[in-house]
């Protein structure tokens, strides 16, 4: 590796959300995909940890496909009191997007999940707005692949990963996106897990939430209860 | 094919001096075709072209109009929009791939052309890249563990996968600006037709 450069302070955090030490010092520019089941919390995870970040003065910005915009600069401003005018962009590909109290954040809609040159035309606007406004790192959150997988195929989602991964390289910025693995057959969370850089798995055991982190260190980490 | 192996650009510009000096400034390195009006240019069209030049303003079939039709019939080529005014964020939406603001100089002309001709090569590596996933998938989605780690087959595909990765993040760069990310965005969702 090299030498005499500090890296420690370009790397970021993910252990405060998620306790695992491989999510210590993660790589700028790396992206994350958080897998599991329905309602085992993957969307809280993935909001959690931008929250974090954002708690640490970085940008913010989160793809939708679910929740309303509204709801998501609403959720960012109780959770993270100190939030600054250009910390947040929400990107809401829910279609029906009408422009509400968002003041303060960057807020795009688009058409619908399938429109990826709106995602992406939103990204660029949501990450040029945080970096105007000094926001020189940040994380970003894709909720969720599962819902961009009903309006187009898993070639054109592993692809889309595959690219967005690559602008967030460029900016600095780490990624997390969830998918529910239980919507899914096996052949395509084998192709769409290839995108990323780390898995973090989620599973259900006797009713208590349990993660693992994979392909961030060598081997993939023991099962913890969350 | 064509004759050559070089890259073939087609040229699309209502004025005769200005489509002679970009064709002087690219002949030595491309393939140059050249249309004087958008019907012109669509009837030389057709899959061996990598890169469309396009003027905007011209008399009967607009720049517009034309890039209309190249997406509508589903060509693989890149098109720079030739613009007089600096476009504006919006006009990203429109489905082109670049634009160059006139006048323009002959490096930049050259840059464009280069720039989207590397972003093809990184769409055909990206399609190998993922055909070649999807046999990796499929393969640890039927084989056990244990016939996994025997067999060849899936070991040169972890090192080739391995190799294109490498390659789609390293020598092309990647996506590194703004309009090479939705353009190339735009890209996929042209092509989910299916």
């Amino acid at each position: 590796m090299e030498t005499g450069t500090d890296l420690s302070e370009t790397m970021y955090d993910l252990s405060t959300v998620l306790d695992f030490d491989a999510l210590e010092s993660v790589r700028p520019g790396t992206s994350l995909l958080i897998a599991g089941p329905a309602m085992s919390g993957k969307e809280a995870i993935a909001f959690d940890v931008l929250k974090e970040g954002a708690r640490g003065g970085e940008g913010a910005v989160v793809v939708t496909t679910n929740d309303r915009a509204a709801s998501v600069v609403d959720e960012f401003r109780t959770d993270v009191p100190e939030l600054g005018e250009s910390q947040l962009g929400v990107v809401d590909c829910r279609g029906d997007g009408v422009d509400a109290d968002e003041s303060g954040a960057f807020v795009h809609h688009v058409s619908s999940p399938g429109d990826l040159t709106g995602i992406g035309i939103g990204i660029t606007k949501a990450l040029e707005g945080l970096h105007k406004g000094g926001r020189d790192r940040g994380r970003l959150a894709l909720v969720s692949l599962s819902t961009m997988l009903t309006y187009t195929d898993k070639k054109t989602v592993f692809k889309l990963c595959h690219i967005l991964s690559s602008r967030l390289d460029s900016a600095g910025y780490v990624g997390v996106f969830t998918i529910d693995s239980g919507a899914h057959d096996d052949q395509t969370l084998q192709v769409i897990k290839q995108a990323f850089d780390g898995l973090v798995e989620i599973r259900e055991n006797e009713g208590a939430r349990e993660a693992r982190v994979m392909g961030l260190s060598a081997e993939p980490s023991d099962w913890q209860d969350l | 094919m064509s004759e050559s192996d070089r890259p073939v650009v087609l040229i699309v510009e209502d004025e005769p001096d200005v489509a002679e000096t970009y064709r002087l400034w690219l002949r030595d390195d491309y393939e140059v075709r050249m249309a004087h009006d958008g019907d012109e240019g669509l009837e030389l069209l057709d899959e061996s072209v990598d890169v469309v030049l396009l003027d905007r303003m011209m008399p009967g079939l607009s720049g517009d109009e034309v890039l209309e039709r190249i997406r509508e019939r589903d060509l693989e080529c890149r098109v720079a929009m030739v613009t007089a005014v600096e476009p504006d964020f919006d006009i990203l939406e429109m489905g082109f791939d670049a634009y160059l603001s006139k006048p323009i100089r002959s490096q930049q002309l050259h840059d464009t052309v280069e720039n989207l001709l590397d972003r093809s090569e990184y769409d055909a590596l990206l399609q190998e890249y993922y055909s070649l996933v999807e046999k990796r998938a499929t393969l640890e989605a039927t084989k056990s563990n244990a016939e996994l780690a025997e067999s060849d087959e899936y070991d040169a595909l972890k090192g080739k996968i391995g190799e294109l990765k490498d390659e789609l993040s390293g020598s092309l760069g990647g996506i590194e600006d703004d309009e090479d990310f939705i353009a190339t965005l735009r890209g996929l969702g042209n092509g989910d037709g299916n």
